[in-house]
């Protein structure tokens, strides 16, 4: 095996950013004050940015910062102090996609640039092309195959980031502006309304109804190449890239923590290591639509589609997080996210310790008195435990 | 003003129309999307029919590494050609292009990616002389970018505008999944009682707009090299009245023949020419 991969995951605030990290990724990567494409998130400011990198170094890790907006004749008057701000920042690179960021990054900022999945690059000549431009990494399109990836490692010595998990796009990424047509919203300035989820009535040439179970959509199910998550590191992938910077805290901790397991097992047991199916079902629970490996293994067919008529479950296995731990009375100080009482068995995961089966047996209200059920959203209780605890643990129901 | 190019459907058209327009942009089937005539390598002789023409060969598909080769060979059979140039869509391809000596030129097409004139001159400092500007940036955009740069500039004027591309097969998997039978070559997605042409062929997926681009009251003061109109979807009649038309506007009849189009269909707008597009619906920002 190579050097080590990267776990690299998305972070919409700070509280996201320190999760992500505790949990296990070696980065984060995160939005901008303006630029990006994900211009309804709530962003990160400069001076969260600041913070967030004084964070990430501080436990040896990296921050990049999405600067990946196709820019309009009005952005350009911004962008060179932009790019010397994040410089100031000490972000460990940029993530762009149109090439006047990466020029003007590269000549007038000291900033390493990774290339966005939004330049679509698939093949050997366009990663030549942009590795004789400076930049130091690609982002890899999400249509690549296995071979595709295998051929531009082998033949451009280059940093390449992948996709490992997380939505999908319908169609390839800068090519899709059904968003701006449908709702005005300019997808590749980040308005996109995600009209790929939505039904249409598909008509045949003659315009007559074509109608199956389910509506018709371009809806994608979401990826997840854990089950391939050994050939990727044979491949010599240098980043692993976990996809939502609009997901939540419990998505990202849950995400993040399996595939730290998983990569660490990998380069652990290197021959002996084996692809763990109770992962798999706690990756699932904790997404709202089915994933399979969608092109790596070269098939993209109706097996890719979800066709669920916008029915995308939310999810309720998240039950709390922990805030305290009150070591001389052994007792856990949780905000409640979900439904849960007395008697339930749960997991209790964090970054520091393997997960724990637990039964609840008493659970107290703030005020220390005793209660059966938590059922208000964010409401504080305590709870008997002996284990030791840390703030950012969290609390799901057990998954078998 | 304009040089004026078509995107043809079909032989008959460039026959019955190629003394009314300067050029074709004709595609490389299995190399373009969004293109409505495609040819194989094997007829590119015909192109030595259309030699008093400008002609832009489209090869805008999206490359794997697996087309690497047969991109670097057509681009060298394209030399015994009377082209101007070549539109591409992948970096794969300047890359390659730029490797071999060529006697035509490239246009940029990244269609949505062609939006600033920085970015177009970044290209142009690279050899691409052309530029085929995107579809949903406005007239004052237009002319602000072919103010700034030195390349010569491709717009849409008329016709359906591609919005989507993806390398999936949406419609066949549609298809497939709830065994449905249906042998349409081209079909139409359908919202609120809006209608989107969607084309499921070998290279995978494409969607249109649902309204028809009409921009002849942009065109007198658009400023581009070439303005283009696309057959997609278009009967041919009509299309060569719209041709004469754009041949023939001026100052004076501009609003004239603007009208005279709108009555023509029941589908038409001016895209995104006189309207910006949004991109931050809340007011978020710190």
């Amino acid at each position: 095996m190579k050097n080590k991969c990267e776990l690299l995951a998305p972070a919409g605030d700070l509280e996201r950013l320190k999760i992500a990290l505790l949990y296990g990724a070696d980065a984060v990567y995160v939005g901008g004050p303006s630029l990006n494409l994900r211009a309804n998130a709530i962003n990160f400011t400069l001076e969260e940015i600041k913070e967030g990198v004084k964070f990430a170094h501080s436990i040896n890790k990296k921050i990049y910062v999405t600067v990946n907006i196709v820019l309009h004749n009005e952005e350009l008057g911004k962008i060179e102090n932009y790019l010397k701000e994040l410089d100031k920042c000490n972000v460990d690179a940029i993530i762009a996609s149109d090439p006047i960021v990466v020029k003007m990054a590269l000549e007038k900022t000291s900033l390493k640039v990774h290339l966005s999945t939004q330049a679509s690059t698939l093949n050997i000549e366009s990663c030549k092309f942009w590795k004789s431009e400076g930049v130091s990494r690609i982002v890899l399109a999400r249509e690549c195959t296995k071979k595709d990836i295998k051929d531009i490692i082998d033949n451009v010595d280059i940093e390449i980031e992948t996709f490992i998990h997380g939505a999908m796009c319908a169609g390839y990424s800068g090519r899709c502006v059904m968003s701006n047509f449908l709702t005005n919203r300019d997808a590749n300035r980040g308005g996109c309304s995600q009209v790929c989820r939505w039904d249409f009535n598909l008509l045949s040439e003659s315009k007559k109804n074509i109608r199956g179970i389910k509506p018709f959509t371009f809806c994608s199910k979401d990826l997840s190449l854990l089950k391939y998550l050994k050939d990727m590191i044979d491949l010599g992938i240098h980043s692993f890239k976990i996809e939502g910077r609009m997901r939540s805290l419990y998505y990202v901790a849950t995400v993040v923590s399996i595939y730290r397991k998983a990569i660490d097992e990998c380069y652990n047991s290197k021959d002996t290591y084996k692809y763990n199916k109770k992962y798999e079902n706690i990756l699932r629970r904790c997404a709202n639509r089915d994933s399979v490996p969608q092109f790596f293994n070269g098939i993209y067919d109706s097996t890719c589609s979800y066709y669920n008529g916008r029915v995308e479950v939310s999810n309720q296995d998240f039950l709390g997080i922990i805030l305290d731990y009150d070591k001389d009375n052994h007792k856990a100080i949780i905000e409640q996210r979900n439904y849960f009482k007395k008697g339930d068995t749960v997991e209790i995961f964090g970054p520091n310790h393997k997960t724990i089966t637990y039964t609840i047996n008493k659970i107290y209200d703030i005020d220390d008195n005793l209660i059966d059920v938590v059922r208000h959203p964010k409401q504080i209780i305590k709870i008997d435990i002996s284990n030791y605890l840390e703030k950012y643990d969290m609390i799901r129901k057990k998954i078998d | 003003m304009s040089k004026i190019l078509t995107i043809p459907s079909n032989i008959d058209e460039i026959e019955k129309t190629k003394e009314l327009v300067d050029g074709f942009i004709i595609g490389i089937e299995d190399l373009c999307v969004n293109i409505n005539m495609c040819i194989k390598e094997d007829n590119l002789s015909m192109l030595n029919d259309l030699a008093n023409k400008d002609i832009f060969i489209c090869m805008n598909k999206n490359l794997h590494n697996n087309d690497l080769e047969s991109v670097k060979k057509l681009l060298i059979k394209l030399n015994n050609y009377n082209i101007k140039g070549v539109l591409y869509y992948d970096v794969g391809l300047l890359n390659i292009y730029k490797s071999l000596i060529l006697n035509y030129d490239l246009v940029c097409f990244q269609e949505h990616l062609t939006t600033n004139y920085n970015t177009i001159n970044y290209w142009y400092d690279h050899g691409v002389k052309y530029t085929y500007l995107s579809s949903d940036i406005t007239q004052e955009e237009i002319t602000t970018i072919s103010k700034n740069t030195k390349s010569k500039l491709m717009v849409n004027m008329f016709g359906y505008l591609p919005m989507f591309v993806s390398k999936r097969h949406i419609v066949k998997n549609y298809l497939d999944y709830f065994n449905l039978n249906d042998d349409s070559k081209i079909n139409y997605i359908e919202k609120e009682g809006k209608i989107y042409p969607i084309v499921d062929n070998a290279t995978g997926t494409s969607v249109y707009s649902n309204n028809i681009l009409n921009g002849i009251k942009f065109y007198i003061n658009i400023g581009v090299e070439y303005i283009v109109l696309n057959s997609f979807q278009i009967d041919l009649d009509k299309f060569i009245e719209i041709i004469n038309m754009f041949r023939n506007v001026n100052r004076h009849n501009a609003l004239e023949y603007n009208d005279k189009i709108n009555s023509m269909f029941t589908n038409v707008d001016n895209g995104f020419l006189n309207i910006k597009t949004i991109y931050k619906v809340k007011n978020n920002e710190k």
